[in-house]
């Protein structure tokens, strides 16, 4: 898949979220969004999955522009927010029987145990989504995006619910998705993380785009940049 | 057909949701039952003045039972931004129309179900063997009221002030519905037949055939702004 966001805006009343965002995004790219709270980084991640139509300009994936509100384009956008968008009152087996039937991949149990079992939550299958903890929340939704297979997986602050073995699980499902050729991107303020796994930092600051590169070892253009952000004195060095 | 499918899986799980919660339901029992209780206490129903005051009192009932239902028709999905999961996935925002439709009318029969034998037994009343014409009556005004109710309730859903916003939005609206169910029942309690209260069930059943077609078609305007 391939993405192209062209002259992107987004307006709050009177308040522009972004303003001017053109990038392009390429099969198997990881991206990582970063910049100070406020930048617009959720406002753009919500644009991409098509749950907040842009102000001005477009977002186009394979040539479709997403507002169309094509639902074809749906079943290849996947958006992990942890803890959220799971049935506190459905077990954990029927979240994923219902989320894989929502996008007409019914699949059965031993495909639903088996995500399960990738990130460790196939003790917990038949209780509730409301007993568990937003680290495993977020686990389950990692299965669920896991079954679902989508061609863009966009992942907001991901890392901030996860212990060290959630964390591992995450990693190895997001570096396996960049693997098949996938799209990642990721917006995080667990900046050290994110760039350990990216292969490429865009920097939003008051909704405009003020950095957008290909990683590199060492990376003085990133530190300069994303030093701007940091309390005076104090350095970044990737 | 993958329009009933999705309607099928969202009906399935918001009904699990409901038999596990039960707070919609059990909110509209009571609150139902409570009314027919102030009415009978209220009111003295001789039997001259059954047809003109039966239906009226039924119906409020139902409206302010019914929305009650309607607030709490969306809570699921406000909760956990779940609403957000569904809107990403490709399903057809009238299938979700048709679900929440079917689940809030499923919640008012069962409701019904209880609360006009009852308001029969309280107010003493012996026309038992017209209660299958005042159901079919009952049955297309509720059809009404949850197809609207369920475009209103999604209006009004990220609304600030969205439980006193929704019976100022929907009961105007309600008034074609509630007008020609309480004609229907009317003459249907003083004559024993709908006769020439066959308008008025015309004007219901189109009433509830042209939005559920609106509502299908819509919706996802409706849900995604």
């Amino acid at each position: 898949m391939h993405i192209i966001v062209e002259n992107l805006a987004k307006a709050y009343g009177l308040l522009w979220a972004l303003k001017d965002l053109n990038f392009a995004l390429k099969p198997g790219e990881f991206v990582a969004i970063l910049g100070p709270k406020g930048a617009g980084k959720t406002t753009l991640l919500r644009i991409l999955a098509g749950l907040v139509s842009p102000t001005a300009g477009s977002v186009k994936l394979d040539g479709a522009t997403l507002s169309d509100g094509a639902t074809a384009l749906r079943t290849k956008i996947g958006f992990l927010t942890p803890a959220d968008h799971l049935y506190d009152n459905l077990t954990v087996s029927e979240n994923l029987y219902f989320f894989t039937s929502l996008y007409h991949q019914q699949k059965n149990s031993h495909a639903i145990d088996q995500a399960l079992q990738q990130v460790n939550l196939a003790d917990r299958a038949d209780e509730y989504a409301a007993n568990l903890s937003s680290g495993m929340k977020c686990r389950l939704s990692i299965a669920k995006w896991q079954l679902l297979e989508p061609e863009l997986l966009l992942l907001d602050e991901p890392y901030g619910v996860l212990d060290g073995g959630g964390v591992d699980v995450l990693e190895k499902f997001l570096q396996g998705q960049c693997a098949m050729g996938r799209i990642v991107v990721v917006a995080s303020h667990h900046v050290s993380r994110v760039l350990k796994l990216s292969s490429r930092a865009v920097i939003l600051n008051r909704g405009r785009l003020t950095f957008d590169e290909i990683k590199q070892q060492p990376w003085p253009n990133f530190d300069k940049a994303f030093g701007e952000f940091l309390p005076q004195g104090e350095t970044w060095r990737s | 057909m993958a329009l009933l499918r999705e309607s099928y899986l969202l009906l399935w799980k918001d009904l699990l949701l409901e038999l596990r919660r039960r707070e919609s339901l059990l909110t509209m029992f009571f609150f139902g039952t409570l009314l027919l209780f102030v009415f009978h206490f209220s009111f003295d129903l001789a039997p001259e003045r059954v047809a003109e005051m039966a239906p009226a009192l039924l119906w409020l009932a139902f409206l302010f039972t019914g929305t009650l239902g309607l607030a709490q028709l969306f809570q699921p999905e406000r909760e956990n931004h779940c609403l957000d999961a569904l809107l990403l996935s490709p399903l057809d925002r009238g299938a979700l129309f048709l679900a929440k439709s079917c689940l809030n009318l499923v919640l008012m029969i069962v409701v019904e179900i209880v609360v006009i034998p009852l308001f029969w037994i309280l107010f003493n009343l012996r026309s038992w063997n017209l209660l299958p014409q005042l159901f079919l009556v009952t049955l297309l005004g509720t059809i009404g009221f949850c197809v609207l109710g369920t475009i209103t309730s999604a209006i009004t859903l990220r609304a600030r002030a969205r439980e006193l916003l929704l019976p100022l939005v929907l009961f105007p609206l309600m008034i074609p519905v509630i007008l020609a169910t309480i004609r229907c029942m009317e003459n249907v309690l003083r004559t024993g037949e709908f006769g020439d209260a066959i308008p008025w069930l015309r004007l219901l059943l189109s009433f509830d055939v042209i939005f559920l077609t609106v509502g299908v078609l819509i919706f996802d305007r409706v849900i995604e702004n």
